[in-house]
């Protein structure tokens, strides 16, 4: 065995396969990509649910409110909390947590605090309950990568892809999804 | 049109002043578990039904500037009555049914 061999370890190996591994896999998911394969960048607003990080494109969103007590509409099933008046607008709001099954940092009903995101799409539009705001994002097409393997498909179904950036894990979610049934 | 607007204790339900009828007030339970306070009789062409509810807010003229249509989102995910339309009323939005 030469000197050369017997520094490389097979744990070392190992560590080097699936590096190797996790490179091509990121290019496959569209990271190694140029600017023209990939799309033109795309603009996502960040918002929190407790302490998970979610995001939805910005085409999509009407704007953004301070959450007001809802009319509670009876019958209605449970994700959704009820009707707002937006300036003489009545929208329905939807919750997230629901729609989504997150338990993280539930809070109850209250609006205290809270955030209505209006999104818009296909004609329609809606809101739906969020407890902060962050920051509108523009990122290349190519750093959005596909939902976490990890979740279960009755989740997975509300999302576009997944967005890592600035220690943060966000989920890029889908309007159509989210917005039908 | 005139809505009779009626609280339920979650919601406001406003209904055409013409289907109704008569309103009761019922005698307070005993074990006061009971927080419906009146019932609303309703009729229109033979059907009558009854509306319990918690308070009767009062009768209020809607124009056509004060009423919305149901958002398409609850629409679609709604199972049971389904309101006509949206009243905004001074006390809130309302529930036409």
């Amino acid at each position: 065995m030469t000197d050369e061999q017997q520094d490389f370890s097979p744990i070392e190996e190992t560590r080097e396969d699936l590096l190797r591994e996790a490179e091509h896999l990121l290019q496959d998911a569209g990271r190694g990509k140029t600017l023209e394969e990939a799309g033109p960048p795309r603009s996502i607003l960040v918002f929190s649910l407790g302490t998970e990080w979610y995001a939805v494109d910005l085409a999509h969103v009407k704007k953004v409110l301070l959450a007001t007590p809802f009319a509670r509409v009876p019958g209605a099933p449970p994700e959704v909390m009820g009707l707002m008046n937006s300036q003489g607008e009545v929208l329905c709001v939807l919750d997230l947590r629901k729609i989504l099954g997150v338990h993280a940092g539930a809070k109850d009903g209250s609006t205290e605090k809270r955030f209505v995101v209006v999104m818009h799409h296909g004609g329609k539009d809606a809101g739906i309950l969020v407890d902060g705001v962050d920051d509108a994002w523009e990122i290349p097409a190519s750093e959005v990568l596909p939902p976490l393997e990890s979740l279960e498909p009755s989740r997975a179904r509300f999302f576009e892809g997944t967005v890592s950036r600035a220690g943060r894990f966000v989920g890029l979610l889908s309007a159509t999804m989210c917005l039908n049934p | 049109m005139n809505v009779l607007v009626v609280d339920d204790g979650t919601t406001l339900r406003g209904y055409d002043c013409r289907d109704v009828l008569n309103v009761e007030e019922i005698e307070a339970p005993i074990d006061m578990a009971e927080n419906d306070r009146f019932l609303v009789h309703l009729g229109r062409a033979g059907c009558h039904r009854e509306i319990r509810c918690r308070e009767v807010v009062g009768f209020f003229p809607l124009s056509a500037r004060e009423i919305r249509p149901v958002p398409p989102v609850l629409r679609e995910r709604m199972t049971g009555e389904v309101p006509w339309a949206v009243g905004v009323t001074d006390r809130g939005l309302c529930l036409l049914f």
